[in-house]
């Protein structure tokens, strides 16, 4: 029985960790996304700190230079980064 | 109880270390002797406007995998010494006097026919320019994420409007400023893609002046 419990926990450990790490690479793509699209438009962006999501492709970034930016995706489809 | 115990600590130890890991994307192969009708990034002329650039992907040239020429140059450049010289532990057992002696005379004679490979391979015909598959490979590649593609599709239909309105005379400027435009997009794309897809940065090299050609092109352009 107590061999079971073991088991049990092993496997979901496991399952936590994996699935820890695989949002920890897709946080990592998002921000060098974000990154990426703030310097296409010019804007200066150390590195990307964190950011928060509002809604589908409509993010709040901090840069590690300490600015923010709104980062979204408008009804023309054109994506657009305002600095807050 | 001393089983699981165990187990469990193994595990733990085991997903340790995966979580150390760091996400790495697949990579390509670097190509190694593929000829490559491309220009070596170096050729790429920077404009001045991609200098002027305060954004970090304006990624130096220099770094650039993308299809080094050089690399195609040295196998054949190779060939022949190669070839007179099959086998150099043979040749250093037969001695440096003997080959010295007996060597200058073949590199002269089969120079001539390294050379007819040479200039077969140097001269590859031009791929044809498919424009659809370029657009699809850039669509589905993963080194450009989501917002970036969007971004610079954006980019791209502002550089075509630019276009559209240039050739309709409502918008004064010259054709060397939008070929200025024109290279620091590219430039831009490149700069994303060179590390994570080669292949497909190769490809846009090598389309870039038949694009250009559709683009500088009135009548051309007005096809697509």
């Amino acid at each position: 029985m107590s061999i079971r419990i073991a088991g049990l926990a092993i496997t979901l450990f496991a399952a936590v960790s994996i699935a820890t790490s695989s949002l920890a690479a897709d946080d990592a793509s998002v921000k060098k996304d974000l990154f990426t699209v703030i310097t296409l438009q010019g804007l200066p962006c150390g590195e990307v700190v964190r950011y928060t999501t509002k809604n589908d492709n409509d993010h709040v970034v901090v840069c590690k230079d300490g600015n923010r930016y709104h980062v979204y995706v408008n009804a023309q489809g054109r994506v657009v980064v305002e600095k807050q | 109880m001393k089983a699981p115990s165990i187990i469990a600590t193994f595990m733990l130890l085991l997903l340790a270390g995966c979580a150390g890991t760091p996400f790495l994307a697949p990579r390509a192969p670097p190509q190694p002797a593929a000829p490559s009708p491309s220009p070596s990034p170096a050729v790429i002329p920077p404009t001045t406007a991609a200098a002027a650039q305060p954004s970090e992907l304006a990624a130096p040239p220099s770094t650039a995998p993308v299809a080094p020429p050089q690399a195609a140059a040295p196998p054949i450049a190779a060939a022949p010494p190669a070839a007179t010289l099959p086998n150099p532990s043979a040749a250093k057992a037969a001695g440096s006097t003997v080959t010295a002696a007996a060597k200058p005379p073949a590199p002269a004679a089969q120079l001539p026919k390294a050379a007819s490979p040479t200039t077969d391979i140097a001269k590859p015909k031009t791929p044809p320019l498919d424009l659809t598959s370029l657009e699809q490979r850039l669509k589905s590649t993963n080194a450009i994420g989501v917002l970036t593609k969007l971004t610079l599709k954006n980019q791209v239909d502002d550089l075509l409007d630019k276009f559209r309105a240039y050739y309709q005379g409502k918008l004064k400027t010259t054709l060397a400023d939008l070929r200025r435009s024109y290279d620091l997009l590219v430039q831009k794309v490149l700069a994303l893609l060179q590390d994570s897809d080669p292949p497909l940065a190769t490809d846009i090299v090598a389309s870039r002046e038949p694009i250009w050609g559709i683009l500088s092109d009135p009548k051309k352009f007005a096809t697509i």
